[in-house]
């Protein structure tokens, strides 16, 4: 029985069908599953399948993984709301697109994918600066920032994350706080998150919110 | 679905088909109402050759009769014509007019060029101004990122000389707005040679008219007394020779940019028009150019008190709604996914893109502008054989094909590997009418509307031309509304510059209409972005 709804929903999520997903899920519910296998045993697999398929086949596209990502963060979030006991979540994310750079479109995957592995996201939206950064950060004490840059010179600029990375070290908060960066230039160049002083970049969504997920562990005690 | 004025019946269509022959050049010329085989010719690139504006004066347009019937010869060609060759079927072109089917012999076409005449049926009609009483002349100039159109007038009489439309020749310097911004921003002596090129290009188009139209070139450039220039906000910057890189500022998108160049008296000297006051009409805001605004002055949509939507589609499509008092305006990437660059297969609108799709017991039938050999797809067309692909249950509302494709996608001529439809074009499509369905919703919510209460939807620019309205809303790049309610204007820019440089009340209308408007961007706004990830899907909005 479990295999039919892991197939139907598979099915939908790659058909890029929220609706069907949904049907599928509330299916499950009624026919007495727990949302918490609804989210770790469907949506999480699935999410990680449906990632796997998409950068590895060569004709998927863009349009599905921004679907995709949105499927698994509205069902975790219908599932969350039903969880018996509030979930702790792994941990804390700051993500917004860098100074100057108005796309925001990227870093909405990465939050869709976040959101589905149980970490909380903090989207501070497009053009932040650095201050705005590591102040929300301190604020809501938060492991991980994630700085979004679609253009080289939003990527590369000095106020971009090279920025925050020079005021977490001012403020001696790099044992606390983590960057991770993403977007086009680094895929171009997978030695660039080196160079604007990031720990950490990765390629698409599901990979972006493992490393995050990694960063996390790697400062939270 | 009306091409223009509703209020004008429109006259029968007679058409006459020829084959017109060079040495070189073969082409199908269809003849409307009684229009001259020389206006005809003028809006492909077999031109014959052209001194005076078509008034058979200067005897250039030499063209031979190898059969079908056509008009008797008038005054004028028995005067430029010999009666032997007369008696062998040559003719001018700017006098012959078809009475039938034919075929045509152009021993001596003109030189190639870029230009091409415009359907000036579309184009704004002026009054003329008898207060003008020296510098008469005046040219309107819809500066694009892929295309130029202009128009060359005698102001004081109202009288349009010609007209006429080019590739802009920036496009070899980077397909998209911002390719060419960056070059801008990387060095200066390339920003030089493309504000050069766009100058450069604009007075060529006018000195055609000239040559063509009117026979004289020099005196006439000489007796302009206004050019009018409209385009996107980079177009304008990079023609004014800017140096600043406001434009990459984000903080300036939403503020108005000033576009003027420094240097307008060399400007003037190069172009040889001591009397032209050359006036860049200012844009909106630095995502949102003046084309915007001469759509809306040419559809008038803000004279009214019903709510309308305009949007105007290209590299970048602008949309601007009006709901009776304020006029909302945004942005969003086309991508070039609309003017067909990027794409496998892509082309602009020009000879050899497929234009429709259909199909017909169970047979792909393509047509092509100028009916030339398919050379790829314009929107149009791309966007027919999606809608088709969807309902042959060939592709999925995901974008995936049902079934893998090879290499050069899904082919639907199969002797022609140009016809192939790849899964990143589609990508790169669905991204594109996501962001400008979920534009389009995202204003009617802020003004409090919905789709139902639009009185009329306007597509304008030439990608509206060969649209299938059905097949737009199949797929979800317009929201569906009832077909009689959309207008399509695809020169509304130049008819709009055309309005500026000529209606002495043109620019208190542009000023009240600025004065209403509210620049949105969209960018970062959540609402936007689930709307943009809910229309991905290949479905009605």
């Amino acid at each position: 029985m479990f295999d039919f709804y892991i197939q139907s929903y598979n099915e939908a999520v790659f058909d890029t069908d929220k609706q069907a997903a949904l049907d599928v899920v509330n299916k499950a519910l009624s026919d007495g599953l727990s949302p918490e296998d609804v989210v770790f045993k469907l949506v999480i697999p699935a999410l990680e399948t449906m990632m796997g398929r998409i950068e590895k086949d060569p004709d998927s596209n863009l349009a599905q993984h921004f679907m995709t990502a949105q499927i698994a963060a509205d069902v975790t979030e219908k599932m969350l709301e039903k969880f018996a006991q509030p979930p702790e979540a792994v941990g804390r994310v700051i993500i917004g697109a860098a100074h100057g750079d108005l796309h925001s479109l990227g870093k909405r995957i990465v939050t869709g994918c976040l959101k589905a592995l149980m970490v909380e996201v903090i989207d501070l939206g497009a053009n932040i600066s650095a201050e705005q950064f590591v102040a929300a950060a301190i604020d809501e004490q938060a492991q991980v920032i994630a700085v979004s840059a679609m253009m080289a010179h939003t990527a590369l600029g000095e106020k971009g994350s090279l920025q925050v990375r020079a005021l977490l070290r001012e403020q001696g908060l790099e044992d606390k706080v983590k960057i991770a960066v993403g977007g086009a230039p680094y895929r171009f160049d997978p030695e660039l998150y080196i160079k604007v002083g990031a720990d950490a970049w990765a390629p698409d969504g599901v990979t972006a919110a493992k490393v995050i997920v990694q960063l996390i562990r790697e400062v939270k005690p | 679905m009306s091409m223009t004025d509703p209020d004008s019946p429109q006259p029968p269509v007679n058409t006459n088909m020829l084959l017109v022959r060079s040495d070189n050049q073969v082409l199908q010329l269809s003849l409307m109402n009684g229009a001259s085989v020389r206006e005809a010719l003028d809006a492909t690139e077999l031109r014959v050759r052209a001194a005076c504006g078509g008034l058979g004066t200067c005897g250039a347009c030499l063209i031979q009769i190898v059969n079908g019937n056509f008009n008797p010869p008038t005054l004028a060609e028995r005067q430029k014509i010999r009666p032997e060759e007369l008696a062998d079927g040559m003719r001018l072109a700017c006098q012959l007019r078809a009475v039938s089917d034919g075929e045509l012999y152009l021993q001596y076409p003109a030189p190639h060029s870029q230009w091409k005449s415009l359907d000036a049926s579309e184009l704004y009609r002026a009054a003329g101004n008898a207060a003008i009483a020296e510098h008469v002349y005046g040219a309107a100039i819809d500066l694009g990122t892929t295309h130029i159109r202009l128009s060359f007038w005698n102001r004081q009489s109202g009288r349009r000389i010609g007209s006429r439309y080019s590739i802009n020749p920036q496009v070899a310097c980077g397909a998209d707005v911002l390719t060419r911004l960056d070059a801008d921003r990387l060095s200066n002596a390339d920003s030089q040679v493309l504000t050069q090129l766009a100058r450069k290009a604009i007075i060529e188009g006018i000195r055609d008219i000239l040559s063509r139209d009117i026979g004289e070139v020099s005196p006439i450039l000489a007796e302009i007394g206004k050019i009018t220039i409209v385009g996107n906000t980079a177009m304008l910057t990079l023609i004014c020779g800017s140096r600043d890189d406001s434009l990459y500022e984000p903080e300036n998108w939403q503020l108005p940019i000033t576009c003027q160049p420094a240097d307008i008296e060399s400007w003037r000297k190069a172009w040889r028009t001591p009397h032209a006051e050359i006036g860049i009409v200012q844009p909106l805001a630095g995502f949102i150019g003046s084309d915007l605004l001469a759509d809306l002055l040419a559809t008038a949509i803000t004279e009214q008190p019903q709510p309308a939507l305009l949007a105007d589609f290209g590299t970048n499509t602008e949309i601007a709604l009006w709901d009776g008092r304020t006029l909302w305006a945004s942005s969003v990437p086309g991508g070039p996914a609309f003017e067909g660059v990027g794409m496998r297969n892509g082309l602009s609108a020009e000879t050899g893109a497929v234009c429709k799709v259909s199909k017909h017991n169970g047979e792909w039938l393509l047509q092509t502008l100028d009916d030339a050999p398919a050379r790829g797809y314009c929107g149009s067309g791309f966007i027919d054989a999606i809608a088709l692909l969807l309902d042959e249950k060939l592709l999925k509302p995901s974008g995936r094909f049902a079934e893998p494709q090879p290499v050069g996608g899904y082919v639907l001529d199969q002797g022609n590997f140009r016809t192939g439809i790849c899964p990143a074009d589609i990508d790169m499509f669905q991204r594109a009418k996501a962001s400008t369905a979920a534009a389009m919703l995202q204003l009617l919510v802020y003004a409090g509307l919905t789709a139902n209460d639009l009185q009329t939807l306007w597509i304008c620019g030439s990608f509206g031309r060969h649209l299938d309205l059905n097949n737009a809303m199949r797929v979800g790049l317009l929201p569906t509304v009832d077909q009689d309610r959309v207008k399509l204007l695809a020169n509304a820019g130049l008819s709009g510059c055309e309005k500026l440089l000529l209606d002495p009340v043109a620019q208190a209308v542009l000023n009240t209409i600025t004065g209403r408007a509210r620049v949105v961007n969209l960018s970062g706004v959540t609402e936007y972005e689930e709307r943009f990830v809910d229309n991905l899907r290949l479905k009605p909005v």
